[in-house]
């Protein structure tokens, strides 16, 4: 009987060691994980275009300013004017005012 | 038939013309500018406008007060390339009397300080105007734009009828061919129904201090306005809004802007620079 429950023993043990170093493993492996992505290692590849897009990035900035700057202005159309080039004899001039 | 009738009044020449039987309404027409120049010009001492420029703040009537909001929303939606308060600047720049007077005696040595962007505060119930101390304005073009899509209003109801009041159209009723004075040439547009207005420091100039100078100032500098754009000429619904988008887009500095800048908005446009060329963008082909 007494030889028997002993074996009982060291198969439980034998057991529960794989599972703990498992766990242990997994739990390491997702931290060597985590940092490697916390590292962004893809980061140093983009930054040789980072200055192209931010300079982009301003152009674009500048352009839209500028849009809205004559959009605001002809937002406030009444009405898009009906006019093309001819070539009739003009009755009157536009000039500065 | 077409009935014409010119006059000045406003400091410019102010051509009406009717394609109706009835032209009653021209002589009439006529008055109202007359009377308008008391209201609206700075080069009258006694006109209000110039009671309000004097006195910085007062109670004006509903016509100044429609004119000094039209020129500030122009203002607010131009991001203030176009503003009523660069009187002071052009006066500085010594545009300081009516223009024939500034021919005749020639313009002052001594340049003040320019001054642009002003607040103007405004209480439309009362009609009461309150400027920025040491700003006055200057309704010029705007006014004279103003004045024209008034009196087309009037003219209309008789027929086709067109109005110019001194290069800013107001049109309606028919096809009107409009000369572009461009380079050494002339372009002919044929205006239905809208305004045209033509913004640049071909004419209107003088010499100061042996530099010439001219009456578009960028209010980003308080100065007349630089680059190689000599006249920007635009179609659009209206003559006073024209006259806004000609002088808004001439500020815009050079000539490539300038196109950049109406072809993106789709504002019919004949530029000329000072090297002659002629340039269309905004749907002209």
């Amino acid at each position: 009987m007494a030889t028997r429950s002993t074996k009982k023993e060291v198969t439980v043990t034998t057991d529960h060691a794989p599972r703990l170093y498992a766990l242990a493993g997994s739990i390491l492996g997702f931290f060597l994980a985590w940092a490697g992505v916390a590292a962004h290692p893809w980061a140093q590849t983009s930054s040789s275009a980072a200055s192209q897009s931010a300079a982009i990035e301003a152009y674009s900035r500048r352009l839209n300013a500028d849009a809205a700057l004559v959009a605001l202005v002809s937002g406030h159309r009444k009405a898009a004017p009906s006019v093309r080039i001819v070539t009739l004899p003009p009755l009157t001039t536009t000039r500065t005012s | 038939m077409i009935h014409r009738h010119a006059f000045t009044a406003m400091g410019t020449e102010v051509e009406l013309l009717a394609d109706a039987d009835d032209v009653s309404l021209l002589a009439d027409i006529e008055a109202e500018f007359r009377r308008l120049e008391t209201v609206l010009s700075r080069f009258r001492s006694d006109s209000e406008l110039s009671r309000l420029n004097e006195a910085g703040a007062g109670y004006v009537g509903p016509e100044l007060l429609e004119v000094i909001e039209l020129a500030l929303a122009a203002r607010a939606a131009s991001g203030g390339r176009f503003d009523p308060t660069v009187h002071d600047a052009v006066v500085a720049a010594g545009y300081d009397r009516s223009f024939e007077l500034l021919v005749a005696e020639g313009a002052g040595a001594t340049p003040e300080r320019p001054r642009v962007g002003g607040k103007v505060a405004i209480d439309r119930a009362a009609g009461h105007v309150t400027l920025e101390h040491g700003y006055r304005l200057d309704l010029g073009g705007i006014a004279k734009g103003w004045a024209a899509d008034r009196a087309l209003a009037v003219l209309a109801n008789a027929g086709p009828a067109l109005v110019n009041a001194g290069g800013d159209l107001a049109a309606a009723g028919r096809l009107w061919p409009i000369a572009v004075g461009a380079g050494s040439g002339e372009i002919t547009l044929g205006l239905v129904d809208g305004g045209m207005a033509t913004s640049g420091r071909d004419r209107r100039t003088w010499v100061r201090d042996g530099e010439k100078r001219h009456h578009l100032i960028d209010p980003a500098t308080g100065l007349p306005a630089g680059g190689d754009v000599l006249t920007v000429t635009v179609a659009a619904g209206s003559a006073s809004e024209a006259e806004v988008l000609a002088k808004t887009l001439f500020l815009a500095g050079d000539s490539q802007r300038v196109l950049e800048e109406a072809e993106r908005c789709g504002i019919p446009t004949v530029l000329v620079t000072s090297a002659g060329d002629v340039l269309l963008a905004g749907g002209l082909p």
